[in-house]
């Protein structure tokens, strides 16, 4: 054996003996921890004897050098000094003392707040609701905004409109996407979808279905795969060869039994045969789109090819556009090259493509991007409540350890250190807020249920909100952080103590009550500004939502009820056959006996529809410059407008004389008669036309009053309608007005259109009071959590106050009793009392006036007609602020007036 | 009873590894043992002494074990463990470079 390795393994014998004694070192540590935790009684007992048997080693020294017993016990113990001192820093040398401490302050702090259960059932309660108000909030939050979408890569997802400056946010004519498609690199991949609803028959009842027809690569551009089958190809966009359809998960299991031999199967659609060459798996989400907007989420059954049928035209827009940037792309220059593209197909086709630029947006900013203000509110309100309730629950412990002074000070005498007080301090505040994060957790379980249900129709990804593990892993932190953060100021204001003072000075008025009184005081003053910046954002919310129901609407929503038809195209080939449906069905249903007026149209007031038609000629007339006119067009029967309660102000509505023979008739509403600048719109005429013959004339014959697209856009839009004799429609509304039970009028509707063609579905039945009510509800569900939270704030600013305010008159009762023994009437004390506490209010409701003028312009679009700085608003702020201060401070007051002088000075 | 300074407090385990190096001691032994070997210049409080003991046990330096005096009586006897053998080593060493150092200091400073 060489020397080197001799040398080696002598190395290697001390590397493990080495090892081996730090291990057995950390297994020694170990256990003696261990130890000190769990036998903590034991390990207790044993430091007793050591210290007695050192006690007595000393006195038997004291005696051989010759004292007598007693001087000997006594120059020991008085060289020992304190043995509570030394065992309690024993303890601490233990290290343990962290757990062991954590426990034994647990049974203590447990112990101490059941001795006061109001103190801790207001404490729980205010954590609870707040705690579990902001975890629902940020529930919401996280599957809406946080959350990534559920397609491949969805940060590449970008979406494509057109822009003209009529138009700043348009969809996509057909051809201008195919020649984008061909030339643009900036994608990796580009889709194009539609709306197509479609109704399904010969399997059981006939149902319409949500659908949409999409161009090649749809599912490849969402980075989806179907399930069974293929996607589309190219070849399935050639007009002829579109009769192929991929079907959701839904419809799969719903309507063709999950047979797996389904592809290649004939359905009937629109009762046209269609083959089927996919399944899509379930939880497929619709990435939402502008024309005829279908929401985002599991809400599309159907997709079928997109075929180009007409390569000329680019005028219609109608397609929303989807695509997958390449890596390192971004959405600006994406933008950039399709805007290069768009200038070049401006040059080729002047007449469609001049005057449009292209807007590039992100898939989430475009889903969520107009949700995110009223988010953004409310997680800020939320975060306010939570703010207020961790300075309540500081005030109500400060209050607590000032009482508490004594006990503390007691414990600290006996050897406590002052980081041991503040550990155990912290160990109560956080075992109240882990008590509030349970009952919080649950609430937050039951609030975004409740929230999801009130959430308003179209709001974006609400299938994607649930309470789940980040969330709780989150209400855990805002727990442990609250706990930190209210304990923290009591824990180390209640730890300061004088060992003296107290003990000396023994009565609950002695402990430096001045300093805390003044920290107590800037509490109450930042509890009440918190509550009056949130009751100013209620306030604010509140005025303008009775603004928006005050708004005349242009419409009468009451008693009417409506309802969604679509006559499938191959059972009803011609506008004859249309008419003679539609006929037949009004004619039916105003026969019902408490019909009032029933009617059909193209669409409802307050349900989306943007559809446009431009270019319109009126002798006399120019557009602004660089403009057109252009105005939404509608399709109406005799009897719609008055089915609806819209006024007519001028002229006549449809009858029966309006007849696909007869001369070409407009009604339009006052917004358009507005592009009459030079003489009165009743009576004139329009065409659409160039070179228009007899026929292409339309003659306004009615004016009706102004419909806004949604209640709170600022002005209606110009709109025309034509009477649907002369262009009947295959889907369309139909409105019924009566003193009828909305279910009964559903029932004759369901009877009379059964009656008339068993296959017909009829969709989406409501009353056009719930049409309405879904266009306020963001409006409603913003007001009302605002409301909620401010409401929630109030009460904890009201316990705050009313604590600082009782507080202050059991330090003062001793002066009460003595003044009221001197002659001082009760008014009197009362209104010393009031005017101590009406200081405080009035210096937070000032400041939360300033604070909540600065805030309420985050509110933005959410107001209606209301100015962030409302007077009203801030007024009633005010007013509600300082009565309900002056409430809270009563109470006590009232509690001053019955000081009995005797008691008061036995007390102290 | 005044809580000992981090450079008392580490210079007294130092003194308690030393003065148990040579065998197994109970906690007056070693306080007693301090007094004599320093002509009574170190008094060990034993406010100083215990809370020491205790933390050189959890750290492993020490070990403990109760057994009888030659008196009979039971004690609480610390010796070093193998770790705290080589933790007294670096100690030690680590006294000497500080105290040459603040000798050389005071001597020529």
């Amino acid at each position: 054996m060489t020397h080197f390795a001799k040398n080696r393994s002598l190395a290697l014998r001390e590397f493990w003996s080495r090892l081996g004694m730090k291990t057995r070192r950390w297994l020694g540590v170990l256990w003696m921890r261990a130890r000190s935790v769990f036998r903590s009684s034991s390990v207790e007992r044993e430091l007793e004897k050591e210290l007695s048997f050192h006690l007595d080693q000393e006195i038997e020294e004291g005696r051989a050098r010759g004292l007598s017993l007693d001087e000997a016990r006594w120059t020991a113990l008085r060289k020992l000094g304190g043995i509570s001192q030394i065992q309690e820093e024993c303890r601490d040398m233990r290290r343990t003392d962290f757990l062991e401490n954590l426990t034994r302050d647990l049974r203590y702090a447990a112990r101490m707040l059941a001795h006061s259960p109001g103190f801790t059932l207001v404490m729980v309660l205010t954590l609870a609701l707040s705690i579990g108000a902001t975890s629902a909030i940020v529930s919401v939050i996280e599957g809406v905004l946080l959350r990534p979408l559920p397609y491949r890569d969805p940060a590449r997802l970008v979406r494509v409109f057109t822009s003209s400056t009529q138009f700043p946010k348009f969809p996509m004519n057909p051809n201008d996407f195919r020649d984008f498609r061909a030339r643009l690199h900036s994608f990796e991949s580009f889709a194009a979808y539609t709306r197509s609803d479609l109704q399904l028959s010969g399997t059981g009842e006939a149902i319409r279905l949500s659908g949409f027809s999409v161009t090649a690569g749809f599912f490849n551009v969402l980075g989806l795969n179907p399930a069974m089958g293929r996607e589309f190809e190219r070849n399935d966009e050639l007009p002829g060869r579109g009769h192929v359809a991929i079907v959701s998960d839904k419809v799969w299991r719903t309507r063709m039994g999950a047979r797996r031999d389904v592809l290649g199967q004939r359905i009937l659609l629109n009762a046209e045969p269609y083959t089927v060459v996919g399944v899509m798996p379930p939880g497929v989400q619709h990435p939402g789109n502008m024309y005829h907007a279908v929401m985002y989420g599991d809400t599309v059954d159907i997709w079928t090819p997109f075929t180009f049928t007409n390569p000329q035209n680019r005028g219609e827009h109608y397609l929303d556009g989807i695509a997958r940037l390449r890596p390192g792309v971004n959405a600006a220059q994406a933008q950039n090259e399709m805007n290069a593209a768009m200038q070049q197909l401006a040059k080729e086709h002047p007449d469609g493509d001049s005057g449009w630029d292209v807007l590039v947006i992100p898939e989430h900013t475009e889903l969520v991007g107009r949700s995110q203000r009223l988010l953004l509110v409310l997680l800020g309100a939320v975060a306010l409540v939570l703010l207020l309730a961790c300075v309540n629950a500081a005030n109500l412990l400060l209050a607590r350890a000032t009482a508490r002074q004594r006990e503390l000070s007691v414990r600290a005498a006996v050897g406590a250190s002052r980081p041991r007080l503040i550990q155990q301090l912290l160990t109560e505040s956080v075992l109240l807020a882990a008590m509030g994060a349970v009952l919080g957790a649950a609430l937050a379980m039951a609030g975004v249920k409740a929230l999801v249900a009130l959430l308003p129709a179209d709001f974006p990804r609400a299938s994607d909100i649930h309470v789940d593990a980040p969330v709780f892993l989150f209400t855990l932190a805002v727990a442990a952080g609250t706990g930190l953060f209210f304990g923290m100021v009591p824990a180390l204001h209640g730890s300061r103590t004088d060992l003296r003072e107290p003990l000396h000075e023994g009565g609950r008025s002695a402990m430096s009550s001045r300093g805390t009184l003044r920290l107590r005081s800037s509490l109450v003053i930042s509890e009440v500004t918190l509550a009056c910046v949130l009751l100013i954002g209620a306030a604010l919310m509140l005025r303008s939502f009775v603004n928006l129901l005050k708004a005349d609407p242009g419409f009468r929503p009451e008693q009417t009820v409506t309802a969604n038809i679509s006559l499938p195209e191959a059972n009803y080939k011609d506008g004859k056959a249309r008419t003679r449906f539609y006929e037949g069905l009004l004619d039916k249903l105003g026969s019902v006996p408490g019909v009032i007026a029933v009617g059909a149209s193209s669409d409802l007031p307050w349900t989306g529809w943007d559809d446009n038609a431009g270019g319109m000629k009126i002798p006399g007339e120019e557009p602004p410059p660089h403009q057109f006119f252009h105005a939404r067009y509608h399709a109406a029967t005799p009897g719609y407008f008055r089915a609806l309660g819209i006024p007519m102000l001028r002229g006549r509505e449809f009858d029966d004389h309006d007849t696909a023979d007869s001369q070409k008739v407009f009604i339009i509403n006052e917004a358009m008669a507005r592009f009459w600048q030079h003489s009165d719109a009743l009576g004139r005429r329009l065409t659409f036309e160039d070179h228009p013959k007899e026929k292409d004339w339309m003659t306004i014959v009615g004016i009706v009053g102004d419909v806004k697209d949604a209640p709170k856009n600022a002005a209606a839009e110009p709109g025309f309608w034509w009477p649907m004799s002369q262009g009947p429609l295959s889907d369309f509304s139909i409105a019924i007005r009566s003193n009828l039970e909305p279910k009964v009028v559903a029932d004759h509707l369901r009877a009379a259109a059964g009656e008339l063609d068993p296959n017909l579905a009829v969709s989406d039945i409501r009353t056009m009071k719930e049409v309405a009510a879904g266009a306020y509800a963001t409006s409603r569900f913003a007001l009302l959590l605002v409301a909620l939270f401010a409401a929630l704030a109030l009460v904890l600013a009201a316990i705050g106050t009313y604590g600082v305010i009782a507080y202050s008159v059991n330090q003062r009762i001793h002066e009460f009793g003595v003044r009221m023994a001197l002659g001082a009437r009760p008014s009197d004390v009362v209104r010393s009392v009031l005017i101590n506490g009406m200081k405080l209010a009035l210096a937070g409701t000032l400041l939360g006036t300033v604070l909540g003028l600065a805030l309420s312009r985050l509110l933005g679009n959410l107001l209606y007609e209301v100015s962030p700085a409302d007077p009203v608003a801030i007024g009633a702020t005010c007013v509600i602020t300082i009565v309900v201060a002056a409430l809270a401070c009563y109470v006590p007051a009232l509690r001053a007036t019955r000081a009995n002088p005797m008691t008061a000075l036995r007390a102290d | 009873m005044s809580r000992p300074s981090d450079l008392i407090q580490g210079t007294l385990d130092l003194l308690i590894l030393k003065t148990i190096s040579t065998g197994p001691k109970h906690g007056w032994a070693i306080a007693k043992r301090i007094e004599q070997v320093s002509d009574d210049a170190l008094q060990v409080t034993q406010g100083a002494l215990y809370p020491a003991l205790h933390r050189l046990e959890q750290q492993g330096w020490i070990s403990a074990k109760w057994r009888k005096t030659e008196t009979g009586r039971e004690a609480k006897f610390y010796q070093l463990t193998k770790a705290g053998a080589a933790q007294f080593e670096r100690e030690l060493a680590q006294w000497e470079r500080l105290s040459n150092a603040i000798g050389l200091v005071i001597r020529l400073a």
